[in-house]
This record gives C-alpha cells, structure tokens and sequence, in this order.
C-alpha cells in the first residue's frame, strides 16, 4: 500500500534529485564550455600581445596544455562543480552573495587557524575562543539555512554537516584547568568525561542556534520564547544528534508556520487593516486546533505493541486517513462554516495581530515534546 | 526559500545573475595571474573575487569589455566613479569632456571617447559639446548613457526615422539602414524639424513598441510616459536630459544617491581637515594661498591612489580585512 497519500507536501526526495542532476549536467557542460572559451580567450589576448619568434600553433598548445594542468593540478572543476551545485541547490535570491559566503566558509575549514582542539591552547573563556565559537555558530547556521526542510534528505544532510561543526567545539570544553573565571568551564568538564571526545554540541550553543533559527525565519522573539523554553537544554548538557535534529526541525517549521499565520491574519482582515474581530479570529485558531488534533489521531484504532512490523502497514493507512481528515477540516468550505458560525455568536471584542500570532503559536507549541 | 515560490528552471535562475559570466572571468582571471594568486590557495582567490563583485569592488582598473558586460558591473563603475570623484563636485569645479574621460580613464584604462561624447551630448543638448559641464550634470547624464546603452541607442535611430518622417506603423528594426535610403529632404526643413523635435504621442508610441520586443535593460515605461506628456513636442536630447535629471529612473539604476546626498563625504571632509592643520601647521607655508595648491594636488591624487591600494590588497596578505573607506559608508 502507498503511504504516500497525505496531502501534506511529501518529501523533496525525487524533486531535489532530478533537480540535482539536471544541475550537474549544466554545471558540467557550462564548464566544458568555459574551459574551451577561455582558453581561445587567452589564447588569442596571448596571441595578440607576444611577438611570435616560435611558431604559434606549437606555442599556443604549449600554453592551453599548461592551463588546463595547473586547473586540473588546483581541482578548480571540482571546486566550481560543487560550488554551482550548492548555489542551485539553495536557490538563494543572492547568488554572488552566496557564492562569496561559500568560498570563504570553505576557505576558513581548510585554514589552519581555526583548528581544532588542541590541547595546550587553554584559550577557552577568553575572547578569542568566543570568537572561534561565534564563527562556528555562523557557519553552522549557514548550513542550516541552505535547504528547505521540505526537501528532507537536503535538509537532514546539512543538520548533520551543522552538527558536526559544533560538535568539535566540545573537545575544547574538556582542557580547562580547575581554577577557571567562567563557571560553565567547570560544569562542562565532569559530565564530558563519559560523553567522551565530541559526545554533543553544549547546550547552551544548542539553544543560541535554535534562537537565531527563529529570529532568523521572522518569528518575533516573545513568540519564540515559549518554544524555546521547551526545547531549552542547559549549558553543561551535551546534546545528541537526535535531539539536536529534532529542535532544528522544530524551528524551521515553526517559523513557517508562524510565517503563515500571520499571512492568515492579514487574509481574514483584508483590506481595512481594522483589527479582526475575536469571534472570527477564535474560529479560525480552533478550526486549525481541530485539524491538528484529527492528524494527531485518537490513538484508540491504532495500538502500538510489540509487533509493531505487522501493523507498520496498519499504522501507514491509519496515519494518511487521518492526514486527509484533518486536511478536510481545513478546507475552505468547512473554514467558512466555522467563521460563518462565529459571526452570528461569539465572544465580543477584537483581536490584533500580535494576539493571533501568539494564539497560533500556542496551538504549536502545546504539540511540542518538552524534553526531559 | 523558495517553497512557496514556482520553481525557476536552473538555466534561467543562473542566467539572472550572471553567475556563470563571473564565473568564467574568475577562472581567466586566475589563469592569467596564477603566479600572483596560487600563493594563497585557490579556494582563498575565489572568496575574495566574489566577495569583491559583492561589495562592487570587482570593476577597478578591469577593461572596458568587462566592464559594460552585465548590469551590476555598470552599476558599481558609476558609483565607484563617483565616490572617487565627489570632491570636485565639491569644489564647484566645471570640468570638460576631456578632463572627464581622463578621470574615467584613471580608473578603467580602455574607457572609450564615444560613451563620454554621447554623455556630454545629453548635458549640453547636443550643443556646443566642448563646454565645461559640472561634475553632478555629467554624472547624472553618464549614468544614463552607460546604463541604458543599448536602449538610448533605439530610441535615436527611431527618433531619426521619425525626424526624417518615416511612418511610425513600419516595423523599426535597430539595425535598419534606413538613413540612406530616405528620400532627400531640404535641408532647411530638416533643421527646422530638428529644433522642434518630433510629435511626442508618436514617439510614445514607437517607444513602447520597442519597449515590448527589447530584450535590454530600459528605463521604467512610466517615467517616460511621464516626461513624455509634458509637452506637444520633444527633442532627442531633452527627452533623455529629462530621463537623467528623473529621481525614479536614478532609484531604478540603484547606483547613485539623490542630487540633494551626491555630494557627501563625510570622510573624505575628516582626511582634508587633518591635512588643511597639518599643512597650516608645518613651516614651510605662510600664506592661505599657498595652502590651496598642495591641498587640490592631495585631493586629486589621494582617490587613485587609495583605489591602487584597494587591489594590491589582493596581492598583499590578506585575511579578509574589509577595506578602508568603502565599508563605512554602507
């Protein structure tokens, strides 16, 4: 059976993938293409300037031969094929931005300077770890914005590119000596001892990189506070790899859905910007609470047990009926029905934007997991 | 991202930004200075030349070629030229078409004659073109004739055509010969018709045909609606006078402030007040006359120079330091 069926937005798989390779089929022959017309470019610049003593032709395959070795010798295809692949991957309304930001990510993991833990260094409190930190973060979050959680094989590979590159902070947490300013030094240093070398990204970073996430993705910050609070890790906690993929994944939907809601706001009120009026702002928050509550199902159909293989089928069925209801509930008719509802009775007053959004938001967050 | 947005075909996204243009000029670029750029590593030379086009640096002392090839190259000379050169705005200084093309030459060194003719032509309506010009006309004026080349050049053959009274329902190719096989007109007529200019409904008209099949940048349709129904009649020259004294069309361009901000500098004003104490302080100066020579000879030579620094920082070690103007003042 096809579990397939929900109407939610499925994967990005298929998508990305022939996206990807019609990518790699351009890239490689705008490259081809390059390589020869610069190289008659050249040649003729070359060709122009120089007296010819040799005889040209000799002297001309001399030099293109010589160029495409040193290119071939440096790996710039490489480089360009997987800078280009990147670019079109992430569709960013900057590509030359972009680009710059690539290359000197690129440029700043090879150079020695930013290194990774070594020992003797002892730098860690002082400025210029901070700095190394606050450039990891960034270069994390860069990752992190590269894919759109949609396109879910994309989008787990740059979690687990960000991951890492946090992750190797830790190490650096592990060298402190005992008499430190910072008190977080001296929590970190116990618990990594079993984690062992790279054991988690710290929790604190953890949740500075979930708070740029949703600031980043135009969710106002006392929207976010209640989602944060919930996935909020403390400082001297390492965070696996799991729980770390969970609260991104969390954010980036959150701050598309927030990102909806308030297009839904400014829909319902239309044109004369005057607040939207309680009843109908309620109807609309309980009609998407309904929905949310039918995908989550009732549980009652659907026991899990131990023989979960048998029933995955069941439970695949079971998932995508329950996804087309609660996509029924949202649809136009049935939203109307419910704001139609609402405007013969309700509760008086007006809501505004800021009280929507927060509404919205709660409807969210109430689903959110609190971690333990 | 672009989850809500319809998918752009990859050929036509990468079309957009010419990327694959500076692409290509990174990769001759390399190629023809390796000596100069493998000592800091490949990946390295590609950070800074994007980063460059970025923060518009790119276009220095870059040819002529280079230069007009894609619109944010245009974009970033004009403005390079005149964060170089406000001072003489400043200064109140009018300057000719020569002593103009020698300060663009300063900074693209293959800067050809006709594009400075042709600005000149704008600012002084086509009269008289060795005229002193001031620095904000002519900077208003050059923006319009590099960034819109091809459509200011359209727009003159039509107006010819219409001068010499071709019927504006024939289809105008650009590239029609059409001047030679017109029928001989008097040629007191001719100049009489030139004066006044042509019909500016017929103009409108033959405009927005081009404006449908032109496949180049053009100024927005309804700024030229605009100045074109001002009057009855137009001439070439004031009509595009028009276009590069409008406000909108310099917002569209993006390169330039308004008149009003052209000529700020707050920095430049901090570095000649030092150098104005330094020189009524040193011994060798006793008069205030004195003092102005030297300072217009600094004024003229710290740009360029400044400018030079700006690309021997690639060569220089270089760890992504931003520069030293440019920065502060975005």
């Amino acid at each position: 059976m096809i579990a397939r069926c929900s109407p939610l937005p499925c994967t990005g798989t298929s998508r990305s993938d022939a996206t990807a390779a019609s990518a790699a089929a351009t890239s490689a022959r705008l490259l081809r293409h390059k390589t020869s017309t610069e190289m008659a470019e050249k040649e003729k610049r070359r060709s122009a300037v120089l007296p010819p003593p040799v005889p040209e032709a000799d002297s001309r395959a001399a030099r293109s031969d010589s160029d495409r070795d040193f290119l071939t010798q440096a790996g710039v295809s490489e480089l360009l094929r997987g800078a280009i692949l990147k670019m079109v991957e992430a569709r960013s309304e900057d590509p030359i931005g972009f680009l710059a930001d690539h290359f000197c990510n690129l440029a700043s993991e090879s150079d020695p300077g930013t290194g990774t833990g070594d020992g003797d260094e002892g730098n860690n409190g002082t400025v210029a770890g901070r700095a190394q930190e606050q450039q990891r973060l960034n270069r994390a979050l860069w990752h992190l914005r590269l894919a759109h959680h949609s396109h879910r094989s994309a989008f787990s590979n740059n979690v687990r590119v960000a991951y890492d590159l946090l992750n190797e902070l830790s190490p650096l947490l592990r060298v402190t000596d005992p008499p430190t300013n910072d008190t977080d030094q001296v929590h970190a240093a116990s618990p990594r001892d079993e984690a062992g070398y790279g054991g988690g990204v710290r929790g604190g970073l953890y949740s500075q990189t979930l708070q740029c996430l949703c600031s980043e993705g135009g969710v106002p910050a006392s929207t976010s506070a209640p989602l944060l609070r919930r996935l909020h890790c403390q400082d001297h906690e390492a965070v696996p790899y799991d729980v770390f993929r969970h609260g991104v994944l969390t954010c980036a939907v959150f701050s598309d859905f927030i990102r909806q809601a308030q297009r839904l706001y400014a829909d319902v009120c239309c044109q004369d910007e005057e607040p939207v009026s309680r009843a109908l702002g309620m109807a609309v928050i309980g009609t998407l609470k309904e929905a949310l509550e039918t995908s989550q199902g009732s549980g009652g159909n659907c026991a899990v047990n131990a023989n979960t293989q048998t029933h995955s089928c069941l439970e695949s069925n079971v998932k995508a009926i329950r996804y087309l209801e609660a996509s029924a509930k949202l649809s136009p008719d049935m939203l109307a029905q419910a704001m139609a509802k609402a405007q013969t009775r309700g509760p008086g007053g007006s809501m505004d934007a800021k009280e929507f959004e927060n509404a919205a938001a709660e409807v969210f967050i109430t689903r959110v997991k609190v971690l333990s | 991202m672009s989850r809500f947005n319809p998918t752009v075909p990859v050929e036509e996204y990468l079309e957009d930004s010419n990327v694959m243009f500076y692409l290509c000029d990174a990769v001759t670029q390399l190629l023809e200075h390796k000596e100069e750029y493998t000592h800091f590593g490949v990946v390295r030379y590609f950070a800074e030349y994007f980063n460059s086009v970025r923060n518009s640096n790119h276009i220095l002392f870059r040819e002529y070629s280079y230069i007009k090839a894609t619109p944010h190259n245009r974009t970033s000379f004009i403005r390079v030229f005149w964060r170089c050169y406000r001072q003489i705005g400043k200064s109140g200084e009018l300057l000719s078409m020569q002593e103009y093309r020698s300060l663009l030459q300063l900074l693209c060194p293959d800067f050809p004659m006709e594009v400075v003719q042709c600005a000149a032509r704008i600012v002084l309506m086509d009269d008289a073109i060795d005229c002193l010009m001031s620095f904000s006309d002519f900077l208003y004026a050059f923006q319009l004739q590099l960034f819109y080349q091809e459509f200011l050049d359209s727009t003159l053959e039509i107006y010819q055509d219409l001068l010499a009274g071709k019927s504006p329902n024939t289809v105008i190719v650009p590239t029609s010969t059409s001047v030679e096989q017109l029928p001989p007109v008097a040629a007191e007529e001719k100049e009489e018709q030139q004066q006044d200019g042509v019909e500016t409904s017929t103009l409108a008209q033959c405009i927005e045909a081009l404006c449908d099949r032109f496949k180049h940048n053009y100024p927005p349709r309804s700024c030229m609606r605009d100045i074109l129904e001002q009057n009855d009649k137009v001439s070439y020259y004031s009509f595009l006078m028009s276009l590069a004294k409008h406000e909108s069309v310099n917002q569209m361009i993006g390169a330039l402030p308004s008149k009003a901000d052209l000529l700020i500098d707050p920095e430049m004003d901090q570095e000649l007040d030092k150098l104005i104490a330094q020189i009524s302080v040193s011994p060798g100066s006793n008069s205030s006359g004195s003092a102005v020579g030297p300072l217009k000879d600094v004024q003229r030579k710290a740009s360029p120079r400044r400018n030079i620094h700006h690309k021997r920082k690639i060569e220089v070690e270089s760890d992504g330091s931003t520069e030293e103007t440019d920065s502060s003042e975005n």
